[in-house]
């Protein structure tokens, strides 16, 4: 038996094909049929101008794209010996900005993208769950809201502000000003205490164990009972390869695949296009079926995300949840959930760190304009994982640029044989129902996939 | 409010969802009572029990909101197997108010800069507004990248009660789109004077070297707040124009200038005029307006 279904309540649009033996998924195809062609609209503009276009590859992980685009563009200098000074202050707020959209995203996620999808399994009515109308929907759409105005005092708005530019960051707030993104970042860390853990703050950054499952209480206690009803702890386990290009202010880079290490070399990224489609051919390709890429490290899948940066940086509760449920749906959710409150703690701490007194920019002395030719790489941890932005360009004009998302990573297609990241997880999936709650736990974002 | 609930369609076509993320992030008070005023029965991303299959069976929708740019080309993009301009047609059949909600809706925007499909327009291009019976109003573009979220609410809000609302030449609310991103900035002092400023700084008006838009870019984003707390010019980033129809345009972190002199001035001011009070308002040295805000 084949189904073929549209899933909606992404960041876009996907077609899931299945095909089924027994009442498991036997195999499945991911297809993303809608292409915006970025890197096609980056040739030919200025380069200072790509700060405003990259935000927009996608409405909720902008500022990655913000913050990758920045540091490509001052990898361009560092490659000519002419490495700008950044201060502390520019690089601390750009973390904030960075932090600050994932926490939103984070949320976001879990409240309208999984726990209704989780909650159907065993309710039709999801109550104060229900999108829209429902408590608990609503409060978590408010927290998120209020989240991002941090974010709106130094960006000036969000989303789509661009206040990151090579030499440091075009904002310069005071102390009244840190001191509301603080309270703003208060407001998450009350809702993560009363309605997603159900434990104080603190007591929950120290969990350390498999049995600290058992302290939870509300939203994260609902979801683990869920989860255990229906197996989710055993279902959507993939390669359990993992990938985190880029350090952040709470993980680091590295990669397991037996064992950890941080040795990472990004020539050794390639795309591969088999099974995509291509802007210059009419396909009537049977093996084409999706606009996404796949990508590889060294010639192999890796995931990436919020759980493969908890695994690389052996954050100790996700590594010991992994440990008894592996690579499941279950660790997956939990790890991303798990990454708001570090995300909100670690945030904190760096608002504190910010210097007022030091120049939030510095003029960089040569302009890329005045460059004949250059290319550099930049990598970026975003909401779903790691991402990669390489860029050339000659005369400040920008001669090719490549994007490589985290979706890409995780839900791109097959190679020859070998299945992408998602549709491995995918496969044993004991009903279309699981199969799309294994789909969108690794977050699926059609938009990203369009570059 | 338990009686019958207008409503409302968010249909996505070609898009970043930045759009539907600038909603979500509206003042949660005011996007709490637009939910209980309407009945938003289809979001692709919001709503669960919908598909666009049941909604295209419907006779009547009272508010069709658009994001994202149209086009007919299905290589590059189709929603639910059909064209983005397909389905658009269908749905405004049913429509009696179609909101453009953002840039991309209203002209194609960002969008429109993927030159290898030279099919993509926005929702107004299209709709030949004579031929829908059911529309009460002429379509209604809220331009900006994204938009703000509080215009969608206004507008809705205001179709509702009023079924009418004045539209400028661009078929933008004149009463959000009248005034200019300049008005309300913070930095304004600086303009008038002509202290240039720089990146990273409080103070000076970046409409010098910065490349801002604020003066000719009909916006209420420094009238209406983002986020309910600031704007791109006020915390130190230029506007880039991004309501108007010529957004995105080359260079938009610079000033194009001539002989040292912004070549655009700002909107419906003589160049003489601009250039007289420029020149007199360089010859004071305003000590104020030269040192730092704060110490």
């Amino acid at each position: 038996m084949k189904t073929v279904d549209i899933v909606e309540r992404i960041e876009g649009e996907a077609r899931l094909n299945c095909t089924w033996e027994n009442g498991f998924v036997k195999d499945t195809q991911i297809d993303f049929l809608n292409f915006r062609g970025f890197e096609y609209i980056l040739e030919g503009k200025p380069a200072l101008d790509a700060l405003v276009y990259t935000p927009r590859i996608c409405g909720i992980c902008g500022q990655a794209h913000l913050k990758a685009t920045v540091e490509a563009l001052e990898n361009i200098y560092k490659s000519l010996n002419e490495e700008l000074v950044i201060t502390n202050k520019a690089k601390i707020l750009r973390e904030i900005g960075l932090n600050i959209e994932i926490i939103d995203s984070h949320i976001k996620w879990f409240y309208m993208f999984i726990l209704p999808d989780v909650i159907k399994l065993k309710e039709n009515d999801l109550k104060e769950y229900s999108p829209l109308k429902g408590k608990r929907w609503l409060e978590a759409c408010k927290t998120a809201s209020e989240t991002i105005k941090a974010l709106a005092i130094i960006g000036g708005q969000w989303p789509h502000t661009s206040y990151m530019i090579p030499g440091g960051v075009v904002s310069d707030p005071t102390l009244l000003d840190l001191t509301s993104m603080m309270n703003y970042l208060d407001l998450a860390i009350n809702f993560f205490e009363d309605s997603i853990a159900g434990v104080s703050f603190d007591k929950y950054l120290s969990f350390n164990s498999v049995d600290d499952l058992n302290i939870l209480n509300e939203d994260l206690k609902y979801f683990t009972n869920l989860s255990f009803e229906y197996s989710l702890q055993k279902y959507g386990t993939s390669y359990d390869r993992h990938l985190a290009l880029s350090d952040s202010s709470i993980s680091k880079r590295g990669k397991i695949r037996q064992r950890l290490t941080d040795k990472l070399d990004l020539n050794k990224i390639k795309e591969n296009c088999d099974r995509t489609f291509k802007v210059e051919e009419d396909s009537k390709n049977k093996e084409k079926h999706t606009w996404s890429k796949a990508v590889t490290y060294n010639s192999m899948f890796y995931e990436t995300g919020p759980f493969s940066r908890a695994m690389v940086s052996h954050r100790e509760f996700i590594y010991e949840l992994h440990k008894s449920y592996k690579d499941s749906v279950f660790t997956r959710v939990m790890a991303r959930v798990d990454e708001i409150a570090h995300l909100l703690h670690s945030t904190k701490e760096l608002i504190k760190q910010v210097d007022i007194s030091e120049e939030s920019y510095i003029k960089p002395k040569i302009s890329l304009k005045d460059i004949p030719k250059a290319n550099a790489k930049s990598v970026v941890e975003a909401c779903r994982g790691s991402l990669y932005h390489n860029v050339s360009i000659e005369k400040g004009i920008i001669t090719k640029y490549d994007v490589i998302t985290p979706t890409v990573w995780n839900l791109g297609p097959a190679i020859k044989d070998e299945k992408g990241v998602a549709q491995k997880a995918i496969i044993g999936s004991p009903s279309l129902d699981i199969a799309k709650i294994v789909l969108r736990s690794f977050d699926v974002c059609s938009v990203c996939t369009t570059h | 409010m338990k009686s019958h609930k207008p409503t409302i369609v968010w249909y996505q076509a070609v898009t970043c969802n930045g759009n539907t993320h600038s909603l979500l992030s509206a003042s949660s008070s005011r996007l709490e009572l637009f939910l209980n005023s309407f009945d938003l029965i289809y979001h692709p991303s919001l709503t669960i029990d919908t598909t666009l299959d049941d909604i295209l069976k419907l006779k009547d929708i009272d508010f069709l909101l658009v994001e994202g740019a149209i086009t007919s080309d299905e290589k590059y993009y189709s929603i639910n197997q059909n064209s983005t301009k397909n389905i658009l047609e269908k749905l405004s059949q049913k429509a009696k108010y179609i909101i453009s909600v953002g840039s991309c809706a209203s002209y194609g925007g960002v969008h429109k800069k993927f030159e290898q499909n030279d099919d993509i327009l926005g929702v107004e291009e299209i709709i030949d507004t004579k031929k829908y019976k059911n529309l009460k109003h002429e379509i209604v573009n809220l331009t900006g990248c994204p938009v703000h979220p509080e215009w969608i609410l206004q507008t809705v809000f205001s179709l509702n009660s009023f079924s009418r609302m004045s539209l400028d030449d661009e078929k933008r609310p004149r009463e959000l789109y009248s005034n200019l991103a300049h008005h309300g900035c913070t930095r304004n002092e600086y303009f008038e004077w002509k202290v240039e400023g720089d990146f990273g700084q409080k103070e000076g008006c970046l409409f010098y070297d910065q490349g801002c838009r604020g003066p000719m870019t009909h916006s209420s984003c420094n009238k209406i707040l983002w986020n309910d707390v600031s704007s791109k010019t006020r915390a130190g980033m230029p506007c880039i124009g991004c309501t108007e129809k010529d957004f995105p345009r080359e260079n938009m972190l610079e000033t194009k200038k001539n002989i040292g002199i912004p070549l655009d001035v700002p909107l419906g001011i003589p160049k003489r005029a601009y250039l007289s009070i420029t020149g007199v308002a360089k010859t004071f040295k305003i000590d104020r307006l030269n040192k730092k805000l704060m110490d």
